[in-house]
């Protein structure tokens, strides 16, 4: 070590002799051509897939505004598409609309009576109302359910076509076109003195088409009950000739007499309710 | 120099600096509008500094030469990310420092140091040695070579983070503010850092070091 040498050497200085450590000029030569050659490999060899994702990540930090108001009004134009077809289909046509036209579902209907002599004036005056409804419907009933509802005979699969169906519209529609298919030799006679006597004038189904077709021909009760409770709701029973037999048999049932006698007259609190026995 | 001035420089960035970092952003825009060839220019302006650097964080020639090949290879492919809102060698210095942070952890147990000549026609380098040394010829070599393997030495007895910010302050000149944004740090760690390191090294080269 030079004693003589008057400047004070400090850490820093050592450190620094540090920057003048350069490799020989050789070594650049060599340095620039392996560069040259991981740069091309770079351009070459194909990138990733996280590498593209982190591109685009850094296009949607870049732009974060309008990327956001694209897409919400993208998924606006979707949702807005997708709630108009979703309503095109559902929308079932007029002529499917089910109606409740059976006089004893009408008569269900809950409605506020303020007195028992508005009722009874009331009662008159329904019971003419569902003797026209019932002369001018038509008698696809099903069985005497207080809550049933009944399909107009305008109602046929061959109506629809040309219109959109809703999933529901299409099953109603095969329902009744196997009706059609199934439809049982109906008796001649509107009026049976007996329920043997309608049962014995029932030609009965073919038990394997009436499987197929009929949903409650899966259920327990026997034959015979069966064929009485569904006679009256087959579509067959609404066909040419047996609409005359059906309406004089309903108007029959519903003589002014019997209406009155199967009429029934619920009242809860504030509101009545009138119910026709058949 | 007082030490308010000791304090702009370590925490201002230079008027030259700034005109350096405009021009590498006109540089940079050329290259993300497709004129690849002007990276090349930015290589030949920075490699020896990020080798520089390297090389002094990994002590060998090497892997020094890998990473900062490596380092210009990741800058190249990531240029169009470049936004320009810390200068480019700011942001070409982190990435070859994370580049070597990566590869030191990786390879902590190995260790192969090679040293680089001493160019004394440096005027600091050869006041510096001429300071410590009255011998000439084969045994000024000697000594010199001897102070580079203990300088060495005592520079990786530094954690990696010490060694990088004393790296980066006293081999390449970077104010601690320019340290803080390449290390990812603030600017009271990279003091702490360095006045820890140095306290290290002093005692490492004591018997360099006139009394």
């Amino acid at each position: 070590m030079n004693r003589d040498n008057p400047r004070k050497i400090t850490v820093e200085d050592l450190i620094r002799l540090k920057r003048a450590e350069r490799p020989p000029a050789e070594f650049w030569a060599q340095f620039e051509s392996e560069l040259r050659s991981k740069q091309l490999a770079a351009i070459v060899v194909k990138r990733p897939w996280w590498d593209g994702a982190s591109r685009v990540l850094a296009v949607l930090y870049r732009h974060p505004l309008p990327l956001g108001a694209a897409a919400a009004l993208a998924l606006t134009w979707i949702g807005v598409h997708q709630m108009g077809q979703s309503a095109s289909v559902v929308t079932l046509p007029a002529s499917m609309a089910v109606a409740p036209s059976h006089p004893v579902a009408l008569m269900a209907v809950q409605a506020p009576a303020s007195s028992i002599g508005e009722q009874q004036a009331r009662r008159s005056s329904v019971a003419a109302a569902s003797l026209e409804r019932a002369a001018t419907a038509t008698p696809v009933v099903a069985a005497d359910s207080p809550h049933v509802t009944q399909v107009p005979a305008s109602v046929s699969v061959a109506n629809n076509e040309g219109t959109v169906h809703s999933p529901f519209a299409e099953g109603f529609s095969v329902t009744l076109a196997d009706f059609h298919q199934t439809a049982p030799a109906m008796p001649e006679r509107a009026v049976f003195s007996s329920d043997r006597e309608f049962e014995a004038s029932v030609t009965p189904l073919s038990s394997s088409r009436l499987q197929e077709s009929d949903p409650l021909a899966r259920m327990d009760p026997s034959a015979e009950r069966r064929a009485r409770l569904l006679a009256p709701a087959l579509p067959a029973y609404a066909s040419s000739n047996a609409h005359s037999a059906s309406t004089t048999w309903t108007k029959e049932r519903a003589d002014n007499d019997r209406i009155y006698e199967s009429m029934d007259l619920y009242s809860s609190n504030d509101r009545s309710m009138v119910g026709f026995r058949f | 120099m007082n030490a308010s001035k000791a304090l702009e420089k370590t925490l201002v960035v230079s008027p030259e600096r700034k005109l350096e970092a405009d021009a590498d952003l006109a540089i940079v825009r050329r290259v993300q509008a497709g004129d690849v060839a002007a990276f090349d220019v930015l290589i030949g302006k920075y490699r020896e500094r990020v080798l520089g650097i390297v090389y002094n964080m990994t002590s060998n020639r090497e892997d020094a030469a890998d990473l900062t090949q490596d380092a210009f290879i990741k800058a190249f492919q990531s240029i169009q990310r470049f936004q320009g809102q810390a200068s480019f060698f700011t942001w070409l210095y982190r990435i070859a420092v994370n580049s070597t942070l990566s590869h030191l952890r990786k390879n902590r147990l190995r260790s192969f140091f090679s040293l680089e000549s001493i160019r004394e026609e440096d005027p600091v380098s050869r006041e510096v040695i001429d300071a410590l040394t009255d011998k000439s010829g084969a045994g000024r070599d000697t000594f010199v070579r001897e102070l580079q393997e203990k300088l060495n030495d005592a520079m990786q007895k530094l954690s990696i983070n010490h060694r990088t910010v004393v790296t980066l302050f006293e081999i390449d000149g970077l104010s601690h503010q320019e340290i803080a944004d390449v290390v990812g740090c603030s600017v009271g760690t990279v003091r702490s850092r360095l006045h820890y390191a140095k306290q290290l090294l002093q005692a490492e080269l004591q018997s360099y070091l006139p009394k």
